[in-house]
């Protein structure tokens, strides 16, 4: 339904026939009674019945009715009846008294419907608008406030087609009178020409209602832009920072396997006819190893900075962490030929949306540094639990417990651990579970050592069938 | 053996011609995907290492989807990336199976070694009628399983991806390969089907990964393989 599709100007003619009608039934009841009402009840009935149609009709047909009872009470109600001559001259004065005031009082009462014709269409107006710009506000996308605009827009105003146009248009030079174009600008900032093709010519309050609903469009496109530059000038600011941190680790940590390569194989080009056979293979292992270990940390870099600049895509599936936790166990064995891990996870631990590839990562990195502080007459837990919001995973080790000042910051990239290798791991971690909007913290286990906590939010998973 | 080694990276082809010429294989290179094309045709490889970023057109992609017009010869891709799109493309264009740049010569050979194991047995299409793995025994006629001394059963459903996997070991099978074949190809992207009824199957074998006793083996984002017969891991 259109708010505001009453049109003010077209002549209809219903209401004058209304008026007609209202004006024929009261003097049929007066005619009926002539002979007991005197001419004051006339007059007072009569105004009632134009009050009514003024205040129900509008003005043209309360006009109407006021010169249709003015002669219809001398035609059918003043003696001599049936003529339009009045027998007692005094009674001439009562009747233009009469029309006087019918006009005056059908004019005062059609004013003040018009008034609360128009709070109503304000109110009506102000409603639009309301809905519209909440509905704005929780965009985050221009793509979206068209969208809001296209499916808005017809049910707020009898149009037909709602369009934006790329950049600034003014109006054709054909002009079709049901064609607007409103250019969205805010600030010196032109996000573009809305057009509408309405279904009839507008009338001024749906045009007015229209422009109200642009400069909406145009705010909120301000915001989002405003809010895209915000986040892009942080993120910079995060990568900046990433920057520095990673031209430190470069100097150090890049450099020392390097050197080692660097080393060994010159050694092994120089010296090979003089060195013994064994130190020769036990160079080559070195060589092997620390191009194990420098891949690994290339890697590691990589994909810090892919988190860091929001470069990593996510394919969200429903998966198991049971599942994840699984692989990780196994890859464990197959590094420590065994069993340093026990699983404990529910028959029915249920499925949860994530990226099985990434999360396989973040829980690996997790248990890895678990494993590297549990001593060698225990074991890793990973278990997993649920409650009524979030689906965990919890990696209990039972080494050390890590001090309170430093619990956030092994989670930090190029936090340095007691081994003096930079740590990338756990921060990887850390990204990769935020940007599936859960959480990684620690706590300390119960009886010592530290307990890695991985949640991600629960969505009920579609049911299986059989 | 005759191996095809197709990379752009003249430094990859020499080492890679190195490793596998000292393990006894007799191996070509070639540059570029037309090259590589023309080498299947004139030298009939055993098996294709065909990198898929060749820099060049045709890409690998392209080169393997064009081989397996007219060729069923072993390939073996390889991949900068981890990215698990590009895996599933590369299975879809009809590769046997992929590794991840950089990776060391004995998991090459050792892919190698599999994926002509698997091409040498496929003609007979699994004639056996009864599959071991470790202590698991699928016996195919009567559909009877058996971990150890203990009979499981499974529902029929649940039969049917044990099957499905078991009758391919070392081939990594696609989500959509196991949604279409068991369920139909309706139900292509309906992945978490699978994933609880492997969660049940893993259960009812007994699987104990914290110890490597595994049957069905997940490749992340990709599918699943089971293991190679009699060969864990």
């Amino acid at each position: 339904m259109n708010y505001l599709s009453r049109s003010r100007t077209a002549l209809r003619p219903l209401p004058y026939l209304l008026a007609v009608l209202v004006v024929s039934m009261i003097t049929f009841g007066l005619w009926w009674l002539r002979e007991d009402l005197t001419l004051a009840n006339f007059s007072l009935i009569y105004i009632v019945g134009t009050f009514v149609v003024a205040i129900w009709l509008g003005t043209g047909p309360s006009l109407l009715a006021a010169v249709l009872t003015f002669i219809n009470f001398n035609f059918f109600l003043i003696k001599p009846y049936y003529t339009l001559s009045v027998e007692d001259p005094r009674e001439v004065i009562d009747l233009l008294v009469y029309l006087l005031v019918a006009v005056i009082a059908s004019q005062l009462a059609a004013y003040a419907r018009q008034q609360a014709e128009a709070a109503r269409l304000h109110a009506a107006e102000q409603n639009v608008l309301y809905s519209l710009s909440s509905a704005f506000n929780q965009l985050t996308d221009r793509a979206n406030i068209v969208q809001v605009l296209q499916q808005r827009l017809p049910e707020y105003l009898p149009v037909q087609d709602v369009e934006v146009l790329p950049q600034k248009v003014e109006r054709p030079s054909e002009d079709k009178p049901t064609e607007s174009f409103l250019v969205l600008q805010a600030g010196q900032s032109i996000y573009g020409t809305l057009r509408v093709t309405f279904t009839a010519v507008p009338t001024d309050s749906q045009m007015r209602l229209l422009m109200a609903c642009t400069v909406q469009a145009s705010m909120a496109l301000q915001r989002i832009q405003l809010a895209e530059s915000a986040q892009r000038s942080q993120s910079l600011e995060e990568a900046d920072r990433l920057k520095t941190a990673l031209l430190r680790a470069v100097s150090h940590d890049l450099r020392t396997p390097l050197t080692i390569i660097k080393t060994s194989a010159e050694n092994l080009t120089d010296l090979h006819d003089r060195l013994p056979e064994a130190e020769q293979l036990e160079m080559i292992r070195t060589i092997n190893q620390e191009a194990d270990h420098l891949n690994k940390l290339v890697g590691n870099l990589l994909d810090m900075s892919r988190l860091q600049a929001g470069a990593v895509t996510i394919n969200r599936h429903w998966n198991a962490l049971n599942e994840v936790a699984g692989d990780v166990a196994a890859h464990t064995w197959q590094r420590y030929q065994a069993e340093r891990i026990r699983l404990d996870f529910a028959p029915d631990f249920p499925l949860v949306l994530f990226d099985y590839g990434l999360l396989l990562q973040a829980v690996s990195n997790v248990v890895e540094n678990a494993l590297r502080y549990e001593p060698p007459e225990s074991v890793v837990v990973v278990r997993g639990e649920t409650d009524a919001t979030e689906v965990r995973l919890l990696i209990v080790n039972h080494g050390p417990t890590i001090p309170n000042n430093l619990k956030a910051q092994v989670m930090e990239p190029f936090f340095h651990g007691k081994d003096g290798r930079i740590g990338l791991g756990l921060a990887i971690s850390k990204g990769i579970v935020e940007l599936h909007h859960g959480r990684l913290w620690v706590e300390d286990t119960p009886g010592g050592g530290a307990t890695f906590i991985l949640a991600l939010p629960w969505e009920e998973a579609p049911e299986s069938t059989e | 053996m005759l191996i095809l080694v197709v990379d752009d990276e003249p430094q990859i082809r020499k080492l890679l011609q190195t490793g596998l010429t000292g393990y006894g294989h007799q191996v070509i290179t070639a540059a570029t995907g037309q090259e590589a094309l023309t080498a299947v045709a004139q030298r009939q490889p055993d098996v294709v290492i065909l990198d898929i970023a060749l820099g060049s057109e045709p890409d690998g992609l392209v080169v393997c989807q064009r081989l397996r017009e007219w060729s069923q010869v072993p390939i073996i891709m390889l991949s900068v990336r981890s990215g698990e799109s590009t895996k599933v493309a590369a299975l879809d264009a009809g590769a046997d199976d992929y590794l991840t740049k950089p990776f060391g010569m004995e998991e090459l050979r050792a892919r190698i070694q599999a994926v002509l194991r698997r091409t040498a047995m496929e003609p007979a299409s699994s004639p056996t009628a009864v599959i071991h793995s470790g202590a698991l025994t699928i016996d195919l006629a009567n559909r009877r399983v058996t971990v150890g001394e203990q009979e499981v059963h499974f529902t029929p459903l649940e039969y049917d991806i044990l099957r499905l996997l078991a009758t391919h070991p070392g081939q990594i099978l696609t989500h959509q390969t196991i949604l279409s074949q068991v369920w139909g190809s309706d139900y292509r992207d309906m992945t978490h089907y699978i994933r609880i009824y492997v969660n049940q199957i893993r259960q009812k074998l007994g699987e104990n990964p914290s110890a490597n006793l595994r049957y069905i083996l997940t490749e992340p984002g990709v599918g699943y393989r089971f293991v190679e017969p009699d060969n864990k891991q």
